[in-house]
C-alpha cells in the first residue's frame, strides 16, 4: 500500500516531464505572438490560430516533407530487406567467422558519425550523388543496417528450426518453407527494425546537412535547422515547423510501439 | 536458444551433393552479400579513408601531400581542441550518470506492472521518437531568457536570480541546458531496456531474498542490480557513446555553433566545423580518428566487462 503511494505520484511526474515539451511545442505553435511573448506563460491559448500552419504549407515545407518521407521510406525498405536476408543467414547457418561478423555488426553502432562524414562526402561528390536522394539513403544505410540485422537475427533465433524442418520434410523447398512458415512469424521483428530505421533516417542531421545543401532536395532536419537560425525570433513559426516534423515519427511510433518494445527488449536482454 | 547445429539434420531432404554445398556455403553467402557490400562500402572504406586522410594535407576539401603526423601535432597543440576533448568527456560523464540514475528510477516505478504502468511505458518512450533537432529547438525556447518557461518556474519557486537569466550567453549555463535536453532524449531507450532487465530478475532468487526478509532496497542492491550487471554495462557504454557523439543539440542550441566564443564546442561539432566550414579535411580527419580511438577503447572495455559479468 505504501508503495502505491510512491509509485502513482511518481508516474504522474514521469508523464509530465516526458510529455510537457510536446505539449509546449503544440501550444506555442497555436498561440498568436501576443500570447507567446508573455512573462507569465499561458498554458491554454485564448485565441488559437492556425495561420502559422497555413503559411508553412504554402512555403517549401510540403516539398521538404516529401523529400524526408522519400529518403526515410527508401532507407527503411532497403534496411529491412538487407537485415532480413542477413539476419536469417546469421541465425540459421554456420557462417565462417560468424563471431567476428557479429562483433563488427554491433560495433558499427558505436562508430562516431564524424569518421564517416568526410570520406562519404568525397565519394558522393565524385559519383555525382551529392544532393541526391540516393546519396543520402546510401549514407543512412551505414547507420541502420547493423542494429537492424542484429535485431532480426534474434527474432529468427526465437523461431524453432523444427518448424522449417517439418515443412521441408513434407516436401517444401527451403524458399517455400521460409516464405510460408518463417516470414509470418518474423514479421514483428521486421516491424521493429523498420521503425528503428525510419526514425534514424528521419531524424538524422549531420549527413543531411552536409550532403543536401541543394535546396530543392533538402530534408526536414536541415530545413528546420536553417529556418531556426534565420528566423530566430519567430518562435511560433519554428514550433509549427517542429510539430510537422515530429508528427510522422510519433504516429509511426505509436502504431508499432508494441513490436518495437519487443525488439528493443530482445536486443537489451540478450545483448 | 536454438542452436544452429541441430538445424543440420534437415539437409537430408536435399538430395544432391551440389545441393548440400549450395545450402551450406552458397545460400548464406548470397544472403549476406548485400549486408557485406554495405558494410564494406559505406562503413569500412570510409574508416580506412579517414585514417589515410588524417596523415595528409586536406585544405579546401582537396587531398594534398602526405604530411606525417602534422595534423595530430596540430590538434594536440590546439587549446580549443584540447578544451573540447575535456568538455566532451565531462559532458558525457554527467549525461551518463544522470541518464542511468533517472532511467533506473523510472524502471523501478514501472516495474510495479499494472495496466497504468503499461500506458506510462509508452509515454516514457515517446521522447525517443522526437527528432533531436526539434527537441533542441523546444528546449532552447523553454530556456529563453525573457519568455522561457524554465525561468518562470525557477522564479516562481523563489529563485529570483533567474529573472531574465540568459542561459545561452555563458558556456557553463548553455551546457546545463543542453545536458537537460540530451538527457530528456536519451533516458527513454535506457529506461525501457532497464525495465526489461529488472523484469528478467524476477524469479526464485528474488523470491528467496524476499522470504528471508530482505527489504526492497536490499533486494535491489544485493540481488537485482548484480544480476543485471551485464546489461548495465552495455547500457552504460551505449549512453557514453551517444553522449560523446552529441551533435544535433549543440548545432541547434548554440549560436554561433559552439559559441559563445568556443565555450560549448564538443568533439563532433568541432570536427564537422573543421571539415565543412574551415574546409580542412586533414585536421578534421585527425580529430575524427581521435574520437574513434577513444570510443573504440570504451567499447573494448565494455566487451571485456560484459564477458566477466556473463
Amino acid at each position: 500500500m505504501t508503495r502505491k503511494l510512491i509509485v502513482y505520484p511518481a508516474m504522474v511526474v514521469i508523464c509530465l516531464v516526458a510529455l510537457f515539451p510536446f505539449f509546449w511545442m503544440i501550444i506555442t505553435s497555436l498561440k498568436p505572438d501576443t500570447e507567446i511573448f508573455t512573462v507569465t506563460p499561458q498554458f491554454i491559448p485564448h485565441e488559437p490560430i492556425l495561420s502559422r500552419y497555413t503559411a508553412l504549407f504554402s512555403g517549401a515545407i510540403p516539398r521538404q516533407f516529401l523529400n524526408s518521407l522519400l529518403v526515410a521510406g527508401a532507407t527503411t525498405i532497403i534496411t529491412g530487406l538487407i537485415a532480413l536476408l542477413a539476419g536469417y543467414a546469421l541465425a540459421r547457418f554456420n557462417v565462417p567467422m560468424k563471431r567476428y561478423l557479429l562483433i563488427v555488426i554491433l560495433s558499427i553502432q558505436m562508430l562516431p558519425q564524424t569518421v564517416l562524414v568526410i570520406p562519404l562526402f568525397t565519394v558522393l561528390r565524385t559519383t555525382d550523388l551529392l544532393g541526391t536522394y540516393q546519396g543520402l539513403v546510401l549514407s543512412h544505410l551505414a547507420l541502420t543496417v547493423g542494429l537492424a540485422t542484429y535485431m532480426l537475427r534474434s527474432f529468427f533465433m526465437d523461431i524453432p528450426v523444427s518448424l522449417e524442418e517439418s515443412a521441408m520434410v513434407d516436401g517444401a523447398s527451403r524458399m517455400k518453407a521460409v516464405r510460408l512458415v518463417v516470414f509470418p512469424l518474423v514479421w514483428p521483428g521486421l516491424a521493429a527494425s523498420s521503425i528503428y530505421g525510419f526514425i534514424t533516417s528521419w531524424n538524422e542531421l549531420m549527413f543531411s546537412a552536409t550532403y543536401m545543401q541543394q535546396s530543392s532536395r533538402e530534408t526536414l532536419p536541415v530545413a528546420l535547422q536553417q529556418f531556426f537560425s534565420s528566423y530566430y525570433s519567430d518562435w511560433g513559426g519554428v514550433m509549427a515547423a517542429s510539430v510537422i516534423f515530429t508528427i510522422p515519427v510519433v504516429v509511426f511510433f505509436l502504431l508499432v510501439q508494441k513490436r518495437l518494445m519487443q525488439g528493443m527488449v530482445a536486443g537489451a536482454v540478450k545483448g | 536458444m536454438t542452436s544452429t547445429t541441430t538445424g543440420r539434420a534437415r539437409h537430408e531432404v536435399v538430395p544432391a551433393r551440389a545441393g548440400l554445398r549450395w545450402d551450406r556455403f552458397g545460400l548464406p553467402s548470397l544472403l549476406l552479400a548485400p549486408l557485406l557490400a554495405v558494410i564494406l562500402g559505406v562503413v569500412g572504406y570510409p574508416i580506412v579513408r579517414t585514417v589515410w586522410l588524417s596523415f595528409h594535407e586536406g585544405e579546401y576539401l582537396m587531398t594534398g601531400a602526405f604530411n606525417g603526423v602534422d595534423n595530430y601535432t596540430e590538434i594536440f597543440g590546439d587549446p580549443y581542441f584540447l578544451a573540447a576533448l575535456l568538455r566532451t568527456t565531462i559532458f558525457a560523464v554527467v549525461c551518463v550518470l544522470c541518464t542511468l540514475l533517472i532511467s533506473l528510477a523510472i524502471a523501478l516505478v514501472l516495474d510495479a506492472g499494472s495496466w497504468v504502468a503499461r500506458i506510462v511505458t509508452v509515454v516514457v518512450l515517446l521522447p525517443w521518437a522526437m527528432p533531436r533537432v526539434a527537441s533542441g529547438i523546444i528546449f532552447k525556447w523553454m530556456f529563453n531568457d525573457q519568455y522561457g518557461i524554465a525561468n518562470w518556474l525557477l522564479v516562481s519557486l523563489g529563485f529570483e536570480q533567474f529573472k531574465g537569466y540568459a542561459w545561452f550567453n555563458d558556456g557553463f549555463a548553455s551546457l546545463v541546458a543542453i545536458t537537460i535536453a540530451v538527457v530528456w532524449h536519451s533516458v527513454p531507450f535506457i529506461a525501457i531496456s532497464m525495465l526489461a532487465g529488472l523484469r528478467a530478475t524476477r524469479g526464485e532468487v528474488l523470491e528467496a531474498a524476499r522470504v528471508d526478509g530482505a527489504s526492497f532496497y536490499q533486494q535491489l542492491i544485493r540481488v537485482r542490480l548484480p544480476m543485471m550487471k551485464p546489461l548495465l554495462v552495455i547500457l552504460g557504454v551505449m549512453s557514453t557513446i551517444f553522449a560523446y557523439q552529441s551533435f544535433d543539440h549543440f548545432l541547434v542550441m548554440t549560436t554561433p555553433p559552439g559559441g559563445p566564443s568556443h565555450s560549448t564546442e564538443v568533439l563532433s561539432l568541432l570536427t564537422w566545423l573543421q571539415a565543412f566550414t574551415v574546409l580542412d579535411q586533414g585536421v578534421a580527419a585527425a580529430m575524427a580518428v581521435v574520437t574513434f580511438v577513444l570510443l573504440a577503447a570504451i567499447t573494448a572495455i565494455y566487451v571485456k566487462l560484459s564477458k566477466e559479468g556473463a
